[in-house]
């Protein structure tokens, strides 16, 4: 990993823990759309149980026959638990998308905004995002249908093999491949995302564009950096996992906390990414020519950039990305 | 014999003893024949694997112990039933899968066949031509699984017929316990078979996708050549094996009083051999496996021996020299899970997380069918109850004796899941569609027949422990089975053994669970208490010594009636049991004492597992809120976790 990764890599971290107030309030939106989620089904649920001996085999052990019969019953509707689910992830799922903006420029100020500048930023660059989320749809699809072209041949190959481990691996190293095409996916449309707020740029075809370019001239190192994130999240998750396990049935407090942990880290890592993503932009792209977005009437300005291979001519003001150390 | 040889001769018997005592097709202390050998098939099949195809000769030699001439014989062409316009097919295709399969669309791969080429009856001539596809079970013309010869003359009582059969099998790849995966082969159902004389008439039905099989009684020598590296495991004993010199080898195997015979091979196949020591002397056990299973093969072993010893000490002997288990490949589940005599296929993985276990339900379940089925050879078209139920309950018994009745299929990560909680799930699914009494093919769907078949059956029974007690269930069983072992006992032979051995008329019980469709649930309707002197204004209550007048209504929601326990607790820590005979809609019950209601819970030991809904058995006047708190925890996480996913996306 370059010096300049490496940077990015902790002054990341750094600007994570320095406007930590944003990974609570995500934390929090989470928190709640959860509760919300589930709160149908947890009433029902109350309802169904109260005064009925059988929840004893819900305790510990947990009967798993009993848990299915209870999801069966007429009156406890499960589809209820997967509507209220389903609606508040996709509610936050809208937040996140809505406020993403919002916590890029935090990041790229590296102050605490104002509650007014923070939904302000949110909101102008909101469409901008919702246009990004749709042209991702493209390489997502694309990276599913790879996945679906491995699986198949996975499963060709698997299948006329003798040992069982062909099929499993090959499965597994199908899956890997589809993990990491959509790491780097998500990372392009990040460095997009970043490039948006720090450039103010409004043209998302020509935005994405240079974002694949700046992503693709350093890619090694920044996929890392995100790799590394992400990783870093999957160990803390199974570290609590395995906690989890040797928790006594009885321990739901403990439980909460375990579980709440692991979703907290996965917020965090994806906050670390975009404010390491953020960081590395701000590092090696020379901004131009303003360091503040008119959030009410903002002018469109025009944006140099220089092909990254491409040495600078003196007479220009500066391309955005000069060649790395790395 | 030369003189030189003859003080060998007394050697020569020792050995020759020896070896046909090795060769025997029972355990040491048990001595043929064991069951009215009506058929006796000697069969020589040539395995062609690049196309997977058999060619045969079989003999076979039918005694007439009908009582009566008979002049018509009709053979099963079980492998036909996988072809697209079959009975097998259409009902597999009507209920959308079988098994692990699908048929929504037709695969080549799936087709399979059984040709007969040739059939002479020895004294009659070559009779291929009076060969005719029949389909007594629902006049498909399509369909080409039974086939019916007529002889010239009729075969008188206590007369033997030979039939001289030359045919071919093509096996399809692996579909309801037979066919192929890769170089691995199970040879199942893979010969013309004739029917059964059963109750005054000829029983060979057509395959059914949800039923199985029904056989005569008799023996078997098949001789099968096969490429010289495969590996090879069949019923019965292996008597022989020798090399052709050609790049085969033909391996010759002998058994006595079964109904069927099977047979695997795989040049993979790696085998492991243990012995069970019973109560009739040494059973090797042959586990034909993997090198990707090795993890597998000591549970395999280990389940085969505490199996083999929950039914001798419970129900009888295994008679036979040997069980020859199955371990299918990756990709062949659909070989998995079978019984044929002294022959099972298990089910298996390369990584099962210890805790669960598959291994022994499958492995338990087969080799319970060498009783129920292999032994006790009901009628599997028919009465499915009586092999797959029966088995069901026995697997529930002897599971629950391995690991715990809670915790005998799952227990992983604090979750539990018992083998009686499975079936009762199972049974829980459709519980009211079809009587257990009912030809089983003719239920309404495949699914209906598992739920009813394997969970009624086994859950109905688990209940009827709380009217006779578990041990006369079991002496009835193990009665059941000393007494119709090599026969082909009907549901009424198995009721009227149960009720013999409980010393009680259990119509009662038997007309709702396995003639009728009744189904049983008991709620608990009103469970409080009052002050007696509620009238009085003035009083206060006061603990231990205001009196309270406590009123339990209990109340049989469903058709099924049942004794029912019911277990009342009073906050002073006494505890009450009453019995109701559940034969009215509700009961009351009425307690005056200086104590108020804490829970009156029916069915306190989960006894009755036929009751549709557990949750409605109790009321208590305090709820279990850590159940609720901790499903709400992990219904949380769930639902946080995928609101973080989804956000990834953003």
């Amino acid at each position: 990993m370059a010096e300049g990764q490496k940077g990015a890599f902790a002054a990341g971290f750094s600007l994570l823990w320095r406007r930590q107030n944003v990974l609570w309030w995500v934390f929090v939106v989470n928190f709640l759309c959860g509760i919300l989620g589930i709160l149908p089904a947890t009433v029902n649920l109350s309802q169904a149980l109260h005064g009925r001996l059988a929840a004893d085999r819900l305790g510990s052990p947990f009967d798993l026959g009993m848990y299915v019969e209870l999801l069966r019953l007429p009156d406890v509707d499960i589809s209820r638990y997967n509507v209220g689910a389903f609606v508040f992830a996709f509610v936050f799922f809208l937040f996140m998308l809505f406020v993403t903006g919002g916590i890029i420029e935090t990041y790229r100020e590296d102050r605490r905004l104002s509650t007014g500048d923070f939904f302000a930023s949110s909101g102008a660059f909101f469409w901008r995002f919702v246009r990004l989320l749709l042209l991702s749809i493209i390489p997502f699809l694309m990276v599913g249908m790879v996945h679906s072209g491995l699986q198949k041949l996975a499963d060709h190959i698997g299948d006329r093999a003798i040992a069982d481990q062909v099929s499993i691996f090959l499965s597994l190293a199908a899956f890997v491949i589809f993990l990491l095409l959509a790491l780097w996916v998500r990372l392009w449309f990040d460095i997009a995302q970043v490039r948006a707020v720090v450039q103010n740029e409004r043209r998302m075809w020509r935005n994405l564009w240079r974002s694949w370019r700046i992503t693709w001239h350093d890619l090694g190192a920044l996929f890392w950096m995100y790799f590394g994130i992400a990783l870093l999240a999957w160990i803390v998750t199974a570290i609590c996992l395995v906690l989890w396990s040797k928790t006594p049935g009885t321990a739901t407090p403990l439980t909460f906390l375990l579980l709440e942990l692991i979703i907290f880290t996965h917020l965090a890592s994806r906050l670390w990414q975009l404010a390491s993503a953020t960081t590395w932009y701000q590092r090696h792209a020379e901004l131009v020519p303003a360091d503040r977005v008119d959030y009410v009437t903002p002018h469109p300005e025009e944006v140099v950039e220089a092909e990254p291979s491409t040495p600078p001519p003196p007479a220009d003001p500066g391309p955005e990305l000069p060649p790395t150390d790395a | 014999m030369n003189r030189l040889l003859r003080p060998c001769l007394p050697f020569v018997v020792l050995l020759w003893s020896i070896g046909a005592l090795a060769q025997s097709p029972f355990a040491p202390k048990v001595t043929g024949p064991l069951s009215k050998r009506v058929v006796a098939y000697q069969i020589d099949a040539k395995y062609d694997p690049p196309t997977h195809t058999v060619a045969a000769s079989e003999t076979l030699t039918y005694h007439n112990l009908t009582g009566q001439p008979l002049d018509t014989f009709p053979f099963h062409l079980y492998l036909n039933a996988f072809q697209p316009k079959s009975t097998w097919m259409y009902e597999a295709h009507r209920d959308g899968s079988f098994r692990t399969s699908n048929f929504d669309t037709w695969k080549p791969e799936e087709y399979g066949s059984n040709e007969v080429t040739s059939l002479e009856v020895v004294g009659m001539g070559d009779l291929t031509k009076q060969m005719k596809f029949i389909s007594p079970d629902d006049g498909n013309p399509n369909d080409k699984t039974v086939f019916q010869v007529k002889l010239p003359r009729p075969v008188a009582p206590g007369q033997d017929v030979i039939f001289k059969i030359r045919f071919k099998a093509k096996f399809p790849e692996v579909i309801a316990r037979t066919g192929y995966k890769r170089t691995f082969l199970l040879a199942g159902q893979w010969f013309p078979k004739v029917g059964v004389w059963w109750h005054g008439q000829w029983n060979c039905h057509q395959f059914h996708a949800m039923t199985e099989f029904f056989a005569d009684f008799g023996t078997y020598d098949v001789k099968v050549t096969l490429p010289k590296e495969d590996v090879i495991g069949a019923t019965g004993v292996q008597v022989s094996d020798q090399d052709n010199g050609n790049g085969t080898k033909t391996v010759a195997f002998h058994a006595e009083d079964v109904h069927d015979f099977a047979w695997t091979a795989d040049p993979n196949f790696k085998v492991v051999e243990d012995d069970f020591v019973g109560s009739v002397g040494k059973v090797r056990i042959r586990l034909l496996t993997y090198d990707g299973h090795k993890h597998e093969w000591q549970p395999y072993i280990d389940c085969a021996l505490q199996s083999m010893k929950a039914f001798d000490d419970w129900y009888g002997p295994y008679p036979y020299a040997q069980l020859t288990v199955v371990d299918p490949p990756h990709g062949a589940t659909e070989a998995g899970g079978m019984e044929y005599p002294t022959f099972i296929t298990g089910d298996s993985a390369w990584f099962i997380p210890k805790g669960v276990h598959l291994i022994d339900l499958v492995t338990e379940h087969e080799f319970g069918h060498q009783y129920w089925y292999g032994m006790v050879a009901t009628n599997e078209f028919e009465n499915g109850w009586l092999d797959e139920g029966i088995n069901s309950y026995t697997e529930v018994k002897v599971l629950d004796n391995m690991y715990g009745e809670n915790a005998s299929i799952i227990n992983l990560l604090g979750g539990q899941l018992g083998e009686r909680n499975f079936q009762r799930l199972g049974y829980l699914s459709s519980p009211d569609m079809d009587p257990l009494s009912r030809i089983s093919f003719q239920d309404v769907s495949a699914g209906t027949y598992a739920d009813i078949t394997y969970g009624k059956t086994a859950t109905m029974l688990v209940s009827l422990e709380k009217v006779v007690g578990e041990q006369t269930l079991r002496n009835a069983l193990h009665t059941y089975f000393m007494r119709y072992r090599f026969t082909h006992p009907t549901q009424e032979d198995f009721m009227r053994t149960v009720n013999e051995v409980a010393g009680q008329d259990l119509s009662w019980y038997w007309n709702q669970a396995v003639y009728g469709t009744q189904v049983m649930d008991y709620e608990v309707k009103r469970a409080d208490s009052t002050q007696v002197t509620w009238y009085d204004e003035n009083l206060k209550e006061k603990k231990g010594e205001t009196e309270y007048e406590t009123q339990v209504i209990l109340h049989r929601k469903g058709d099924f009636v049942f004794p029912v326990d019911a277990e009342v607790k009073f906050d002073n820590g006494e505890t009450l049991r009453e019995r109701w005979d559940g034969k009215d809609r509700w009961a009351r019950y009425v307690y005056r004492k200086k104590a108020q209601i804490a829970s009156v819970q029916l069915d306190p030991d989960y006894q009755i597992t036929m009751d549709r809904d557990y949750l409605n058995n109790s009321k208590a006047t305090e709820s279990n809120h850590a159940a609720i708190h901790k499903l709400a925890t992990y219904w949380l996480f769930i639902t946080q976790f995928l609101a973080q996913m989804l956000s990834w996306f953003a």
